[in-house]
């Protein structure tokens, strides 16, 4: 601040009051190495090269554009969008359900307190059971949806089950491991009373802890049905079916009018689901979408059902709709749970597994994985910098104000809804329109999509921010652009930090869905090989997955333990 | 204080419901396999989804009248998916291209090559150029050179006449992909490499003869904007493939009533007409697995085969 304010010549604060110092303090060295990383990823995603922009689709991006003002309306083609809108919804939930039996199951499992209440002492040394659980929900976190897709498809056929598996695994394990850390951190008190009478481990748990962890566990699910949604689409773009695969088909036979039609529908579809999901929360009152960083030992706030009496009734009408749609949609799917268990599907796996091994270790090979790993790790970097950057710009006039035009709220809110509506994928393609095949136009359509996403979680951290300083310094005589620089701004950056790499973990897993549209990467070459029917190259092109998601795990968890 | 954790159970017995769902819901949908398994064909998706499916949609008719089975089409979204529905036994004979082709039959032992059409004896694909390049046609395959520092695009990764076979002549002309300028784009089908080329979003473009001449003829292409600079030398593509087991499903000499019913389609009967000419042939006549042995060690060659 170069020109001191008249309040704070009247009144010196402190240096130690200044929130932006005590911000910087701990995280100096991880802003410093976040900072190089970004220079380093935009010079190997080749931002700084030539021939990026191929400027003769141009006339495409503009014929795109124009059709937004003509989208395909006629009625056959509204029935086509109207039935692939409900494929979509019917897999998300299809593979929500599935996903909520094994978190459920796995969650349980892979708590602390489970194991706390059936066996004491309780010690957590490798090889207890408590770690095994743990453990083996790690493996199907780390592989995305589409490339479960692409391997149950190979095991099971063509089916509906397919999507449905590739999207509730991979969710099942995520469930697990957020249903598991919310039981660890709901109060323990009632548990413990009830276990000091003498009541068994089981109902002391199904008494004493659950009833209040319920709140938060029926509010992440809220959530995961937005992250569904976004899920089933993408899966339809690799074959499924439903409003991914058909905007994809209008896609590649260059008939935007439909696009505009099919984007309007999944727009539609994840708006509604967002509202509800929010609705559902606000009565929960469990306002934040997801906590990504909770310190150790920090209890999640015990969400109140009090004042909820009125509307408590209308989450028992949803919770029964739930149940309803769960069976509606599988018969509207028919999938042939037949094949889990036919000896066609047994023989396929071991056929296919015994082509995987060994993996194409070769030197040449593990040189080109290294490459196109620090590639796409590039990618996943670039994506996330410009989604970060952009997201804590968008975020505040996206956040709900209680004072000021509405308009700036709705404007930016209904851009982020568009922008992470449409799958990576589609919008890796609309890149590829002008820009050459690469890693590049990959990561804009992964930081186009993640910004989406991103906005609006740190749009409400904005939203959910302790008001009182920031009134503070206006009753004080600050301006209002004072009140935010020193107040609002510094208080949401740790959260908004902490969004950013947790996304940017999930971003580095997305890295293979625009991958297999061309753009660049460890998922591009998956796609040659996948072509190929080369299983042992397959193989080793997974390991190296693998291994990069295991690194931004860790980095993102390093870089985020300073800003709790 | 004792009304909310009950209230909460309530809630939790009805989410446990919800979860607990599936199974049963689910066993009316798996007895819907009927015992009479329809003959399902497939195709890899090479042109435009609608215009497949009516091909399909008018052949699967006819087949069924010859073959007294019911006939069903299924359109899958890429190449690889259409060789590994193969692979399952989920589609039991596919209309493939020359390289998709074998890597289907390396998959499937014992499965034929059965059926092609009159002009896959002697396929070509041609090279297409956006006009404002410049570009003259050339008759020899020297000619490749002027490539050099153009934006170019295939078309699908596993297709044999818009990837396998230029990226062959390209390299026997001499030209590396990296002399090209950017990557080489994959434009997923032929008709869109057209639109691509024809749009000037890629300067080059290659695809199959066929398609190119079928939209010239329907009047769907802007000849002022682009035309063709060469037709490569001919080799053998498109051919159906068949599963050896279908003689078990559908009984013996089921793969010969085929045969018979693909060269019974005659081009001066209006309704076989149709369907000819979605297919851009004459006729179809018979093939074999050493027809393809060329196609074979190209796609070794390229990587395309393992």
């Amino acid at each position: 601040m170069s020109v001191p304010s008249a309040a704070q010549r009247a009144l010196p604060l402190p240096e130690a009051f200044s929130p932006w110092r005590s911000l910087l303090r701990g995280a100096r060295l991880v802003a410093l190495l976040t900072l190089l990383a970004v220079a380093w990823a935009a010079t190997q995603t080749g931002v700084f090269r030539g021939d990026l922009i191929n400027a003769g689709g141009w006339a495409l991006v503009q014929q795109f554009f124009a059709a937004a003002l003509r989208p395909e309306l006629s009625p056959a083609f509204l029935r086509l969008t109207l039935e692939s809108t409900l494929v979509t919804f019917a897999y998300a939930v299809c593979g929500l359900a599935l996903s909520l039996v094994i978190g459920l199951a796995g969650g349980v499992l892979s708590s602390e307190v489970w194991w706390l209440v059936h066996q004491r002492p309780f010690v957590a040394r490798p090889g207890s059971p408590w770690l095994i659980a743990r453990g083996a929900l790690a493996l199907p976190r780390a592989i995305h949806e589409v490339l479960w897709g692409l391997f149950l498809v190979r095991i099971l056929g063509l089916d509906p089950l397919v999507a449905i598996l590739a999207l509730g695994i991979p969710f099942g394990a995520i469930t697990a491991k957020v249903f598991s850390e919310i039981l660890d951190e709901t109060p323990r008190d009632a548990l413990r009373a009830l276990l000091n009478s003498g009541a068994p481990p089981g109902h002391a748990l199904l008494y004493g802890l659950l009833p209040r962890a319920l709140p938060n566990l029926l509010s992440y699910t809220f959530y995961r049905l937005e992250c569904a949604i976004r899920s089933a689409t993408v899966l339809g773009v690799i074959g499924a079916g439903g409003l991914g695969y058909q905007v994809l088909l209008s896609l590649q036979s260059l008939r935007y009018g439909e696009m505009w039609t099919l984007i309007a529908a999944l727009v539609l579809l994840s708006g509604i689901t967002d509202w509800l999901s929010a609705r559902v929360r606000q009565v929960l009152g469990a306002p934040a979408r997801l906590e990504v960083n909770l310190a150790p030992g920090c209890e999640a706030q015990a969400a109140q059902l009090t004042r909820a009496t009125p509307s408590s009734r209308g989450l028992l009408a949803l919770l029964g709709l739930a149940v309803l749609v769960v069976p509606l949609a599988l018969v509207y799917l028919q999938p042939d749970f037949g094949r889990l268990v036919s000896p066609r599907t047994q023989a396929l796996l071991g056929q296919m597994l015994a082509e995987m091994f060994p993996p194409d270790l070769s030197g040449d090979q593990i040189a080109r994985l290294l490459q196109l790993s620090l590639q796409t790790l590039a990618m996943s970097i670039v994506a996330m910098a410009i989604a970060g950057l952009f997201g804590l710009a968008l975020a505040h006039p996206a956040a709900r104000r209680e004072r000021g035009p509405r308009w700036p709220y709705w404007l930016t809110r209904g851009g982020l809804l568009v922008l992470r509506a449409v799958p990576a994928p589609v919008w890796a393609l609309l890149f590829l329109f002008v820009m050459f095949p690469g890693p590049l136009p990959g990561a804009l359509a992964l930081a186009v999509h993640n910004l989406g996403i991103l906005g609006r979680l740190i749009a409400e951290a904005v939203e959910n921010v302790d008001q009182r300083p920031t009134r503070a310094l206006q009753h004080a005589g600050a301006p209002p652009l004072h009140a935010f620089f020193y107040s609002t701004l510094p208080m949401t950056i740790p959260q908004s930090l902490a969004y950013i790499f947790y996304r940017w973990e999930i971003c580095a897993r997305e890295t293979v869905i625009v991958g297999f549209v061309g753009a660049g990467g460890l998922g591009r070459l998956l796609t040659e090989q996948l072509s190929s029917f080369d299983y042992p190259g397959l193989s080793a092109t997974l390991i190296a997955l693998f291994g990069l998601t295991f690194v931004v795990d860790m980095l993102s968890t390093v870089a985020r333990r300073p800003l709790r | 204080m004792s009304v909310k954790p009950k209230l909460a159970l309530v809630s939790l017995a009805l989410a446990l419901a919800a979860c607990a769902a599936p199974p049963p819901a689910a066993q009316p949908a798996a007895p819907a396999q009927s015992p009479a398994r329809p003959f399902v064909i497939s195709a890899i998706p090479d042109q435009d989804p609608e215009r497949l499916n009516r091909l399909y949609g008018k052949l699967s008719d006819y087949l069924k009248a010859e073959l007294g089975v019911e006939v069903v089409y299924r359109p899958v979204t890429d190449y690889a998916a259409v060789v590994n529905a193969f692979r399952t036994g989920d589609v039991d004979m596919a209309w493939f291209g020359g390289l998709t082709g074998v890597q289907a039959r390396l998959q499937v032992d014992g499965a034929q090559a059965i059926l092609q059409r009159d002009i896959d004896e002697k396929f070509r694909s041609v090279f297409i150029a956006n006009v404002s390049t410049g570009i003259q046609p050339f008759e020899d395959i020297s000619g490749l050179q002027a490539l050099k520092g153009r934006t170019f695009t295939f078309g699908s990764e596993s297709s044999t006449s818009g990837r396998l076979m230029p990226q062959f002549f390209m390299r026997q002309a001499g030209l590396s992909l990296s002399d090209l300028r950017g990557e080489p784009g994959f434009s997923g089908s032929h008709d869109k490499t057209i639109k691509l080329v024809e749009a000037g979003s890629y300067e080059v473009g290659a695809l199959n003869e066929q398609v190119w001449e079928a939209r010239i003829k329907g009047g769907e292409v802007d000849t002022s904007k682009v035309i063709v600079i060469w037709r490569t030398p001919p080799y053998y593509d498109y051919h159906w493939v068949v599963r050896p087991d279908v003689e078990q499903k559908f009984g013996a000499g089921f793969i010969e009533r085929i045969k018979r019913a693909f060269m019974a389609l005659d081009a001066t009967n209006p309704a076989h007409k149709e369907i000819l000419d979605l297919f851009g042939a004459q006729k179809f006549i018979e093939t074999k697995n050493e027809n393809y042995a060329d196609i074979e060690a190209i796609g070794r060659e390229i990587g395309k085969i393992k």
